[in-house]
């Protein structure tokens, strides 16, 4: 299970800095994007999907993932907006 | 037979050593043992590219302790010993060469390793890994005769080797497929003057550029990459750091998405009696709660303390992480706190941001450096949750203080009207913390 998780978690990840990377290169350097081989599904599906839903639901599905924040007490993380 | 507690602790970098260190000062009867690969412990390797950079005169200055420190402090280090499975249910460690090591509490601190380029070529001689001392020393004579260097990729250590290899004399290139420096933690408009300063010293770049291959006869005589080939006769393979949990899986201790142990407040891992330290464990990013892998050697350092408290029969907890940041990159220094905007931006975090370009010192004192300091904050709460800057002087003690700042949840009228200390040769009359903040008030009123 915990290979699912990284898998998902690695691709996630990636995807999201990628899209992220690519709008600041454009907006505070006009360069385009980072290169390499992308997946449809992460970069065309996921990543748009992704930033649409809200940041309370974001925030619940990041920490639905097994992880050591599940087993630490809770602190100060904004939890709510959109 | 065995008086006290016995203690294996399984790495000797600065969570092994903190470990040790902290079990036998809680527990002055315990027996603690440190299983190391390597022939040194307790020597600092991020001071290694300062070394090759010729601003540290000799790798021994890196070392903490000698040899017989941690004898007399009642650690016994098995140095290149390799520890090759963990038994959970028997509570023994296997050691290469048949030998079993009983424990009553272990910690794991296994460090990391460099994610390897899958291209071709990658076995090649002349591809230099910087993470131990010794064979930091040969590859320090190695580079007295190479005269082209290629770094793959610009992550910290990546700059750091970039800004060495220039001090050098080394005509240096950067491969990297990002768009900018340090791209995945920093952002653009905070790298620009860096990318600035070391172009300055000659420093190539190739953004937006992916390795393809090694290529060479033996030894690499240079770099295939997407834009053409780079001669070099040495490349520093600067990838992204990933834990190395193998023996942690293998005997099934349990792993988080990130690759690292899972651990909670007390480093101790999903075994009882079993801890983890250092770049193999994960820990929670508390803005975010997005738990989090490979960061510095102090939070390494201050994990084995926990660690090795707890295995020595304390209670210590250690607290989630804001990762307060800063390093020297050319002739530049950055640095930052919990979230940039690339970041903030990734992940989908919302955020009103300030930035503010301010100075070191008074207007009118010598050698006055500019400063740009950037602030993200909450748009509901108004706290701060992430900070950026770029300097030349007066960065980690920022860096510092924004991470308690965000800690203590410090507004940005908190920042935008805070008390500075104005002393025309340390600080000028406008701190620029608070026009960055003053700067975000003015975007929130629009």
């Amino acid at each position: 299970m915990s290979r699912l998780f990284r898998w998902l978690r690695g691709n996630a990840e990636r995807y999201l800095l990628l899209a992220s990377q690519e709008e600041m290169a454009r907006r505070y350097l006009q360069r385009e994007g980072p290169v390499g081989r992308q997946n449809f599904f992460w970069r065309r599906l996921f990543v748009p999907v992704y930033r649409v839903l809200p940041w309370g639901l974001r925030r619940k599905i990041m920490s639905a993932m097994p992880g050591s924040h599940r087993q630490w007490s809770r602190g100060h993380a904004p939890r709510r907006r959109t | 037979m065995a008086l006290g507690t016995r203690i294996v602790v399984i790495g000797g970098g600065a969570g092994g050593i903190g470990a040790a260190g902290a079990a036998r000062a809680t527990d002055g009867d315990a027996e603690v043992r440190v299983f190391t690969e390597f022939e040194d412990v307790g020597y600092s390797p991020c001071g290694i590219p300062y070394v090759h950079g010729g601003e540290i005169d000799s790798f021994e200055r890196l070392f903490l302790a000698d040899k017989q420190t941690y004898e007399q402090a009642g650690i016994d280090v098995r140095y290149e010993t390799r520890v090759s499975g963990i038994d959970l249910d028997r509570r023994t460690v296997a050691v290469e060469g048949g030998q079993s090591e009983p424990f009553d509490r272990l910690i794991i601190a296994t460090g990391f390793e460099y994610e390897r380029p899958e291209v071709p070529g990658s076995d090649l001689g002349g591809l230099y890994y910087v993470k131990n001392i010794r064979q930091a020393m040969e590859w320090d004579r190695v580079l007295d005769q190479a005269r082209t260097a290629v770094v793959v990729e610009a992550t910290p250590l990546g700059l750091e080797m970039l800004t060495a290899l220039a001090h050098r004399g080394i005509e240096v290139h950067l491969v990297d497929p990002r768009p900018w420096l340090l791209a995945d933690v920093a952002d653009p408009d905070i790298m620009a003057p860096v990318e600035e300063s070391l172009t300055d010293l000659g420093v190539k770049f190739h953004f937006r550029t992916e390795v393809q291959q090694f290529i060479g006869d033996g030894t690499v005589r240079s770099v295939r990459t997407s834009k053409g080939d780079i001669p070099a006769d040495v490349v520093v393979v600067c990838t992204h750091k990933r834990p190395n949990n193998r023996l942690a899986a293998e005997a099934g201790i349990k792993l988080g998405s990130t690759g690292g142990m899972i651990v909670n407040e007390r480093m101790e891992t999903s075994a009882k009696g079993v801890y983890g330290a250092g770049d193999c464990v994960e820990l929670p990013h508390e803005v975010t709660q997005v738990p989090i892998v490979a960061l510095t050697g102090s939070h390494a350092y201050a994990q084995g303390k926990v660690a090795g408290s707890n295995a020595g029969g304390g209670d210590r907890r250690y607290q989630p992480v804001y990762v307060p940041w800063g390093m020297v990159a050319g002739k530049k220094m950055i640095g930052g706190a919990s979230l940039g905007e690339t970041l903030a931006t990734a992940l989908g975090v919302p955020f009103v941001m300030g930035v503010a370009e301010g100075i070191s010192r008074a207007r009118y004192y010598p050698e006055v450096q500019k400063l740009r300091v950037k602030l993200l904050f909450d748009p509901h709460s108004r706290r701060l949750i992430g900070a950026q800057m770029v300097g030349g002087e007066g960065i980690k003690e920022r860096a510092d203080f924004l991470g308690v700042a965000i800690k203590k949840h410090a507004t940005v009228e908190d920042l935008a009207w805070m008390e500075n200390v104005y002393s025309p040769p340390i600080g000028a009359l406008n701190e620029p913390i608070a026009l960055a903040a003053q700067d975000c008030l003015a975007r929130l009123r629009g």
